[in-house]
């Protein structure tokens, strides 16, 4: 009796962990599945190297160059703005504080990384696009920049608990030698601590891109959603916007439809491949 | 360069970017208390939202428990599924190949961006099943979002238990099912509570996989799972982005993010008391 009920158990398990490796594929299938059908009346080259964007014209100008770019250009900005701040926060948390300290400046970097990001794009849009139209005046405040710098808060905390793990470990690795050689503690980390770290770093990098690509209402709202080369100072749009702003107005099985699955397949696809290279960074970072 | 000047900038650096961080933290909670502070009453919190455009007058309370239904609908499937898989993972799976397999999908599943998991939801779930834009499409969606979360923090507390104790419960003879769910759930039961609300949370804030799988501008408290909702993410991105009412927005965006703080302070409250018990 025991027996079997152990059996069902391991079943059930066993069936469920399934499932939820299946969910995966599910996604990707369901995804492809409505892509295709796009790919066929466009092919796939001509659909990410073409520069225009006109759901109501022909077929043929369906084309998502420029809104690649524009995600791409997006997240560097946001890293390029937060990876010196994620990784001077995570030296100072990682190696100059104590007990107490680091679970307050923890807990503030999870408060960070709780705020909803439709309330980033809501302050975005409200301080930061504000303040570049009336400081700078310029026509519109919605621009790359102004998503790359509301990305960077977003991806701040990923940056430095990515970061800050492995440097405490090899701080306190060398600390106690270091000292006893009366070398001074800034020197230390400088010479020692940020080198050893520096493949946490590279993977909260990739780890900050691929959030940074795949955020949807935070950069929506700050961007101004105009489907043309993106410039930093100029209006652009990003994939994930993209979707979520014509999803409503398609009509279900039009061309237009299906194209947003396109744009949302080619967006998983290079996100699967930043994971993936993620995945193994990870798994060489533990050895 | 000498090294001193070299070394006051890198201390001047590291300062400035922890000084940085907190004023942001501080700037944003105090942004939108300040602002928000005075569109909160009864009223706000417990009323309809009224108007012409609707939002514009009245309150959010159905905004609000729209989120609390979804939140829970998603915390329940997520959380079958991810302790199931964590626990096949840590106690079941003899393969490490398996295991890493297991692992890799997971993250690309954390690192699927939302808005795709939308777009899935969108086809299969509100048009291929015909649950249509609902609750209970939106709730299953948002799971699949905080799935690998779960997962991953379990998994992590499951490994963390002293191996002798599991061992010793193999040695008495004690099947391994039994040894689970008396022995290894129980030790972690705090844990993997608190595991649950910070993801609740997160799925309360999302927007995106909403966006195309339930939420509506206006609906009342929903009666059934097959009833669109409204949820507090996106009633703010409805009130901002079509410049509804700022001074409602202000208040929206507070009560969402207090609401959030206190399930984060709860999950902390729980994730604490657990330590200390092991």
């Amino acid at each position: 009796m025991k027996n079997i009920g152990e059996k069902i158990f391991k079943f059930i398990m066993k069936f469920l962990t399934l499932f939820s490796m299946l969910l995966l594929a599910f996604i990707v299938i369901f995804i492809f599945k409505e892509s295709i059908v796009f790919f066929k009346e466009v092919p796939i080259l001509k659909f990410i190297s073409g520069k225009t964007w006109n759901p109501l014209g022909s077929p043929d100008d369906l084309s998502i160059l420029p809104i690649i770019l524009g995600t791409a250009y997006v997240s560097f900005v946001g890293i390029i703005i937060a990876l010196p701040i994620g990784v001077g926060s995570a030296v100072v948390l990682s190696s100059y504080t104590g007990d107490k300290m680091k679970r307050f400046i923890r807990g503030i970097v999870d408060v960070l990384a709780g705020i909803p990001s439709v309330v980033y794009g809501f302050i975005g849009l409200l301080v930061l696009v504000k303040f570049f139209e009336v400081k700078f005046s310029f026509s519109s405040g919605e621009s790359v920049l102004a998503g790359g710098i509301i990305l960077s808060i977003m991806m701040l905390p990923y940056i430095i608990s990515t970061c800050d793990e492995s440097m405490e470990k090899v701080y306190k690795e060398y600390a106690q030698y270091s000292n006893a050689l009366g070398v001074s503690k800034s020197y230390m980390i400088r010479k020692i601590v940020i080198p050893e770290s520096r493949r946490s770093i590279l993977a909260s990098i990739v780890l900050a891109l691929g959030r940074g690509m795949g955020e949807t209402m935070a950069v929506m709202m700050v961007i101004g959603n105009a489907p043309i080369m993106p410039k930093l100072l100029k209006k652009c749009q990003t994939i994930p916007s993209l979707i979520a702003l014509e999803m409503g107005m398609a009509e279900v099985g039009s061309l237009h439809y299906h194209s947003l699955f396109a744009a949302g397949f080619i967006l998983m696809l290079i996100l699967f491949i930043i994971n993936i290279f993620l995945y193994f960074i990870k798994k060489r970072m533990d050895i | 360069m000498s090294e001193k000047i070299k070394d006051s900038l890198f201390k001047i650096w590291i300062i400035l970017s922890t000084l940085l961080m907190f004023t942001v933290v501080i700037y944003i909670f105090g942004y939108i208390f300040k602002n928000g502070i005075a569109s909160i009453n009864m009223e706000f919190i417990f009323g309809d939202p009224k108007g012409i455009p609707i939002g514009s007058e009245g309150g959010i309370f159905p905004a609000i428990i729209g989120s609390l239904f979804l939140m829970i609908i998603a915390c329940i499937f997520a959380s079958i599924l991810a302790i199931s898989t964590a626990v096949y993972t840590v106690f079941y799976c003899r393969f490490k190949k398996i295991e890493s397999i297991i692992h890799l999908i997971v993250q690309c599943m954390a690192g699927t961006p939302s808005i795709i998991l939308g777009l899935f939801g969108y086809t299969l779930l509100v048009l291929y099943l015909g649950l249509g834009r609902s609750l209970l499409s939106a709730g299953l969606t948002l799971g699949i979002m905080i799935f690998p979360y779960i997962e991953v923090r379990v998994e992590k507390t499951l490994r963390e238990i002293d191996k002798s104790i599991v061992e010793s419960s193999y040695v008495l003879g004690i099947s391994k099912a039994y040894t689970i769910f008396k022995l290894i759930l129980p030790i972690c039961k705090k844990d993997i509570i608190s595991a649950i609300t910070l993801a609740g949370g997160f799925a309360m804030g999302a927007a995106a996989p909403i966006i195309l799988t339930g939420a509506v501008i206006f609906a009342p408290i929903p009666k059934s799972l097959s009833s669109p909702v409204m949820a507090l993410p996106f009633h703010l991105y409805i009130l901002t982005g079509e410049g509804i009412s700022l001074e409602k927005a202000y208040g929206t965006a507070l009560v969402l993010i207090m609401i959030l703080l206190i399930i984060n302070i709860i999950s902390v409250v729980l994730n604490m008391r657990g330590r200390e018990h092991s």
